[in-house]
Order: structure tokens, then sequence, then C-alpha cells
């Protein structure tokens, strides 16, 4: 081998880094460890100080100096989840639903004898346990969720298991979302023009998210020998069928509760498609945040944000329990 | 008497290609029926979710007559918008675009200039979050943190965030009464106002600041996740190998590590630059930049140009899917896995 210095430059020597560090080698081994430490700091800080800073500021009553002040208080929240009795009480989360049961429930007109009159005795009214727009958005992402499921699983299983042409243009097609939701909705606009909104979030939603339920499912079905699972249960006796839902989808539990919660997630705040869409009905809960932010004093808007910080960490922790980092499965996105 | 599935109509039809996937006799058959059972619903959700929805966009973008029914046809659209970014182009572009359009006049360079924006801006956020991404994955994978699982977590906290919530984290740290602009106010003693970064008018280079730090915001964690699992496949050996002969730790970084990362680089490049192309809320909320994404929402929700929206929508889903498809040749597969 040639040393460096000799006169023919050949490019294997010039491959070799010289043997002598340079002033940057020297401090690379000195300080690179420090300052690539530093470096993950203060990406952290930048990421979650802002999220911890919203979320004290939101029990505060002003927020003027470097730090909030002015005592603690709930009306913040109280504003953002439109429990408070104020004016513009329906730009929060609308309230709770309350409801009322008519007086007359139905009139029974026979053509021969006397009407009958059903009521109620007295009125009725039934207060929701959690605010309308944010128990309409948690049931929108839930339909989103078990679209996916039914949609994720079973092809996750394919192109997993077996081997078949196109096997691998499936599966990128899979998990590369390949239509941004802004793209998307001004799709929807003009192709289910009639569809309540409700209807066409879900589908949209459903189609968004499903690279992250592949991806998780995908992963759980990796870590098992499939071949093997179902080869022995239909030697056992059992369907193809029962082998796949009693045998397969059982042993990737975990992949499905994290896709499932990890698409939940997203489809609950999903934001660009949502505001694209959304023309008539209940409001979904990232248009709700948009309004806040958009219109709302600065700390009614750090509220409505805490909310939905108090969902997404409520999500992390289970996702942590499952043996996830939190969405870094969602990274791949 | 002969039962239906030994009547010869039926068997004329199992002999079909979809006849055997429907009706298998041989095991293999069977294994595709269930291939195909598989993919079914699949297919149903792309279809209805994705692939009517976006022919019926397309037709609206070639459409005359497009308020009550779509009917006509017309380029027009895409007449506008070439037209537009050819009277973007320096120097030449008024003749380019004078050339293209009906009337012989140069084209308002609107849509080329919002195109630029979104391909500069996001070019730039691309390179800077998929540095900073390679310095955490680096430091992540390499050094001994405390609680290192809680570090991942938290970096990766933000993907959850719909970008109009990542405007708002920058206007709590950028805006008027921010913690960074007070802090830099109380240390200089200039007026917040000419500090902040948020707010200021669009197009300014501390509103364009502003809205980088929004990028970054939602893309430094994904970058990052993406490079961790390029991170987890390095041959450690080598690296161990070429410190022990006496590289310094950038000589190896530079001689060892980067050879072995940069498949997964170039593939969080990619996907990443889709991400940044794909922001839309933090512009929405920031209003710093005219982007193509934010230009959708004038064309949409302030004049209802919908079939230039849905043109341009359509070349937006052209270019994002042919530079996926292309840079996926070029790297590894691995990238989508």
């Amino acid at each position: 081998m040639s040393r460096p210095g000799t006169d023919d430059p050949d490019p294997v020597t010039e491959a070799i880094p010289s043997r002598e560090p340079g002033w940057f080698g020297q401090a690379s081994a000195r300080y690179g460890r420090v300052a690539v430490t530093g470096l993950i700091g203060l990406v952290v800080v930048f990421l979650i100080g802002p999220v911890v800073v919203t979320f004290v500021a939101s029990f505060f009553q002003n927020w003027t100096g470097i730090l909030p002040s002015g005592g603690l208080t709930l009306q913040n929240w109280q504003l953002a989840l439109g429990i408070a009795e104020s004016q513009g009480a329906q730009r929060g989360l609308g309230g709770f639903w309350t409801f009322v049961a008519p007086d007359v429930l139905f009139v029974l007109d026979l053509p021969v004898g006397p009407r009958f009159i059903f009521s109620l005795p007295f009125d009725m009214t039934v207060q929701t346990p959690i605010p309308v727009a944010l128990g309409f958005s948690i049931l929108l992402a839930l339909f989103g969720v078990v679209l996916n499921l039914l949609v994720g699983v079973p092809i996750a299983y394919a192109v997993t298991r077996y081997e078949f042409t196109g096997r691998r243009l499936m599966n990128t097609f899979a998990i590369l979302p390949i239509v941004p939701g802004i793209i998307l909705g001004i799709a929807f606009l003009k192709t289910y023009p009639n569809l309540p909104s409700a209807i066409a979030l879900v589908l949209g939603y459903s189609l968004l998210k499903i690279p992250y339920m592949i991806l998780a499912v995908q992963s759980s079905f990796e870590s098992m020998d499939l071949r093997q699972m179902e080869e022995s249960a239909r030697a056992l006796g059992a369907s193809w069928t029962t082998t796949f839902l009693r045998v397969i989808v059982p042993g990737a539990k975990q992949g499905i509760v994290s896709g499932s919660i990890i698409c939940w997630t997203l489809a609950a705040a999903e934001f660009n498609f949502s505001y694209i869409v959304y023309s008539r009905g209940p409001r979904p809960f990232s248009l709700f945040l948009f309004e806040n932010i958009s219109n709302n004093p600065f700390l009614r808007a750090a509220a409505a944000i805490s909310i939905y910080f108090l969902i997404v960490a409520t999500v992390t922790a289970l996702l942590n329990r499952l043996g996830e980092n939190g969405f870094s499965i969602g990274g791949a996105r | 008497m002969s039962t239906p599935r030994e009547s010869a109509r039926f068997e004329r039809l199992r002999r079909t290609r979809i006849g055997r996937v429907a009706f298998p006799k041989t095991e293999t058959e069977r294994e595709r029926r269930r291939i195909a059972a598989l993919a079914v619903p699949f297919f149903a959700l792309a279809l209805f979710g994705a692939f009517i929805p976006l022919v019926t966009m397309f037709r609206l973008s070639v459409a005359e007559e497009f308020l009550r029914e779509v009917s006509g046809w017309t380029l027009s659209p895409y007449r506008q918008l070439f037209a537009s970014i050819g009277a973007f182009v320096p120097v030449v572009g008024t003749e380019i675009s004078a050339s293209m359009t009906a009337s012989g006049e140069a084209a308002n360079p609107v849509y080329g200039r919002t195109i630029w924006n979104s391909l500069w801006f996001g070019a730039v956020t691309t390179v800077t979050s998929v540095v900073l991404g390679i310095a955490c994955a680096h430091g992540l994978e390499k050094y001994d943190f405390p609680r290192k699982g809680l570090l991942v977590t938290l970096i990766s906290f933000p993907i959850s965030l719909p970008g109009i919530v990542a405007a708002f984290m920058m206007i709590v740290l950028f805006g008027r009464t921010g913690l960074v602009t007070t802090f830099l106010g109380v240390l200089s003693g200039v007026d917040p106002i000419t500090l902040q970064l948020t707010g200021q008018p669009s197009g300014t280079a501390l509103a364009i600041l502003g809205l980088f730090f929004g990028y970054l915001y939602s893309m430094i964690p994904r970058a990052t996740l993406l490079l961790r699992g390029t991170y987890a496949e390095v041959n450690t050996d080598a690296e161990e190998a070429a410190r022990a002969l006496g590289a310094t730790p950038a000589q190896t970084f530079w001689h060892v590590t980067l050879p072995q990362i940069r498949p997964g680089i170039v593939g969080a490049l990619i996907l990443t630059f889709r991400t940044a192309l794909a922001i839309f809320g933090t512009v929405l909320v920031l209003k710093s930049l005219s982007v193509v994404t934010f230009r959708f929402d004038q064309l949409i929700k302030v004049g209802y140009e919908l079939n230039i929206a849905a043109a341009l929508a359509t070349l937006f889903f052209l270019f994002t899917l042919l530079f996926t498809f292309l840079s996926l040749r070029y790297t590894s597969a691995e990238v989508a896995g």
C-alpha cells in the first residue's frame, strides 16, 4: 500500500485519509459529541418547549411579558370547551348537547275511532358527557379506523405472507401516502357533492391514514412465522378463514392496536383535507382548532390546543405501554 | 342429473382467468383466490377514495362549464397555468408567455412565482431538516443518553400535530409576545415588533424565516425517524475499526458512516420534500409566503376558480407521483419500508 505523500496520486491513496488529524479532526474528537448532544437538546427544546409553554399558559389569566402572569384560572378552558356562560360560547366546542324530548311523540290517527296521542308525561333532557364537536370528531375518526382495519389488515397480510407478481408494487402503493390531503380534498369537491360531509370525511381519513395502519400491522406480521402458523392451523383442521381470523389476526394484536391508536389520533386532527371538504353538519375538531387559532384570544386558543395535547399525551402513554416509542412508527411518512 | 357445478356452461366460465380465481380447483388457484380476497377491500378503498375523485378532478380541470354540471372540453386552465409559468421565466419570460396565450399578451406570472416558491422553500427546509435529522439520529444511535426512549417519544411528538398547531407553536416562540421575541427584545432593547417572525407582511424576510421554522417543526421529526431506521442498519464494526486505526470522529463519519447511510439520506430527502410540498395548515395560519397549497385556498375559498385549482392540483399530484417513483428507482426499495 502506498503512503500518502508519494508522487503518484492514485485514487486508492486519495481515498485514504491523512494520518495526522488536522484542526477539524482534532476539534471533532474533542467537541463533536458535545456539539451533537447540544444540537439534540436544542431540537428537543424547539419541538417540546412551545408545547409545554402553551399548556401552562392556558391556565393563566394573561401573558404579556416573558412569563404568563395574573393568577391561575380555568376560564380559558371553559371557554374553549364551550361550557362557560358567555357570549361567543358557540365558538367553543359547542357545549354539551342537550336532548329535549318533544312533548308529543306521535299521533296515531286511525280512520275510525278516537285519535291516540302518545306523549311523555314530563320533559326529558339528556346531557351528553362530552362536548358535541369533540364527540363528533372522536366518532368520525373512529369510523375511519374501522375502515382502516377492514382494509389494512388483509392487505398487510397479503403482501407479507404471499409471493405473487406485483407484490412489491402493491406494497409500495399500500404504504406510500400517494395523495396529499389537500389534493384529495380538491378531488372530493366535485366527486361527491351530495355526500354528507361526515361520510366524505370518514372516507378521506381512512384513505389518508391507511399507510400507518399497514406499516404497524406489517411490522407485527414480520415478527411472526406466518407460513408455519398458517400451515399448523390448517393441518389441525381449521379452514383458511378460521385460521386468518382466529390465529393470524390475534397474533398481530400489538400492531393492530398501535396502528389503530395512531390512525385514530392522526385522523382526529387531520386538517388539510377536512378544511377543503367540510361544508355542513357538525364541525370536525381540527376546524375548531383552526377557528380558535385564527380568531380567538391567544390564551383561549392555547386552551383549545391543550385539549388536543392532552389527547395526544394520553395516546402516547398508551403507545409506550404497547412498546412503541410514541409516534415513531409514523416517522416513515 | 347435473348440478350447476358440473354443467358445461359453468365449466366454460370457470376456465376464464377470472373464473379460475373465483372457483378454484387446485391449491395454487385457491391461494390466488385468497390473495385476491385480501386485496379487494384495499382496491375498493383506493378506487372510491382516490381513483374516482382524482379522475373527476382531472375531468374538472379540462371542463368548459363546471359550476352546475361538468361539461365541455377545454385546455384553457392548463394554457393559463403554463403561460403564467412561462411569464415567470426571467429575461425571455414575457415572450414565452405571450406565445402561449390566445390574446398574445403576457400572462400574470403569479402561478409561476407560487410554484417557484413552493420548490425553493421546500428544498431549503428539506435540506436543513435532513441535516438536523442526521445529527439527531446519529446521537440517538451512537451515544448513551439517559431515558433514550423518552427522547425518541419527545422528538416524534410533533408528528401527531397538524400544521395549524405547528403554526401556533411558532406564534408562541416568535410572535409579538413570543418567548424568543421577548427574550431578544429584552436583551437588545429593540421593539419586539421589528423582531417578531409571525404577523409580518407576507413575503418579507422575517415572515419567511418564521415560516421556515414552522416547516422545520413538522419536518425535523419525520426526517429524524426516517434516518433512525437507516442508522439501525449501519455496520458498527467498520466504524470501530476506523476509530481504532486512528481516524478522527469526523473522518470516521465522512468515510465510513456516510457511505453506508447514503441511500437512507436520499430516501429521507425525497419523503421530507414531499412533506414540505404538501404542508398547508402552517401557511394558512402564518400567511407568510404564497406557496402552491396556499394558492389552492385562495382559488377555492376566495374566488371559486375550481377549474384552475383542479388543473394546478393535477400538475401538483403528477409531479409528486413522478418524483416519488423516479426517486424510488434510484434508491433502494428499503426507502419505502
